[in-house]
């Protein structure tokens, strides 16, 4: 959030309070079809994050940046 | 995906073939864990299953790529933020996660010791910010219990020591001294890894 999406501090807790509700706020934690539902709900929710908050307002961003002025190298594993 | 050499998800060009993927499929890579969020394939690669496998402290991975990224330059400071003494993970079986999460603990521990050692001589070059009390028995999914976290956070950022470890941590970033070459490190950790 703060190195491919640029976002300030605020936001980026602002987004991850809102994500954690939405991924983690089914009652039964465990199980193969909740992992995979919850799954599916945080790419749901990052998908419309990154359609809100990039330049391209294109869900599908890459994550590669193409043009690498002024970004932050950020990688994630 | 190996344990020992983690599959990482660049926003830049590196050395190493791009894998070319979406911001949102990094995301459920990386999160990828077998008890809490299903594993996910990217192109051709091997299905990514557990995003935090073998290395869960990442200060030896973030020397090594700063070393091949940015060679020729000095190293600012190297800033670790842990999740919480005593793990915020949990899986519904007791006894082998109870072994794995001692693991993890025991690896993140082992590694920044390794840091001390290797910083003794750099002073305000590395820090270090772990919450060191009251995360026991918080589950990774139990986001009724964030408030939580967030209180103990706060409490361990008030402490004494902790506020002025934060004041240096402010210091070193805005006036980095670039004590030493990132490359000289590489001599080092070479010989200090175990």
């Amino acid at each position: 959030m703060l190195g491919r999406l640029r976002m300030d501090v605020k936001t980026a807790i602002k987004h991850y309070d809102k994500l954690a509700e939405q991924v983690f706020s089914d009652i039964k934690p465990w199980g193969e079809d909740r992992k995979i539902m919850r799954a599916k709900k945080l790419e749901e929710v990052i998908k419309s994050m990154v359609g809100s908050v990039t330049l391209s307002r294109d869900s599908e961003s890459p994550l590669l940046e193409r043009d690498q002025a002024g970004a932050c190298p950020t990688y994630v594993y | 995906m190996s344990a020992n050499i983690p599959q990482l998800f660049r926003t830049y060009q590196s050395h190493e073939v791009p894998l070319n993927c979406k911001i949102r499929e990094a995301a459920r890579a990386t999160s990828a864990t077998p008890a809490l969020f299903e594993r996910i394939e990217i192109g051709r690669a091997q299905p990514f299953i557990d995003g935090g496998m073998g290395r869960n402290n990442p200060s030896w991975l973030v020397l090594e790529e700063a070393n091949a990224l940015f060679p020729g330059r000095k190293l600012g400071c190297l800033v670790s933020i842990g999740t919480g003494q005593g793990g915020v993970i949990s899986v519904d079986e007791p006894k082998a996660m109870i072994d794995t999460l001692k693991k993890i603990v025991t690896d993140c521990e082992a590694t920044h010791e390794t840091m001390l050692r290797l910083f003794t001589n750099f002073p305000d070059a590395y820090f270090r910010l772990n919450v060191d009390q009251g995360m026991q028995g918080i589950e990774l999914s139990q986001l009724e219990k964030l408030n939580i976290v967030e209180a103990h956070t706060k409490h361990y950022m008030r402490r004494n020591e902790v506020e002025k470890n934060i004041d240096s941590v402010v210091n070193a970033i805005r006036v980095p001294k670039g004590q030493l070459l990132i490359e000289q490190f590489s001599t080092a950790m070479s010989f200090m890894k175990i």
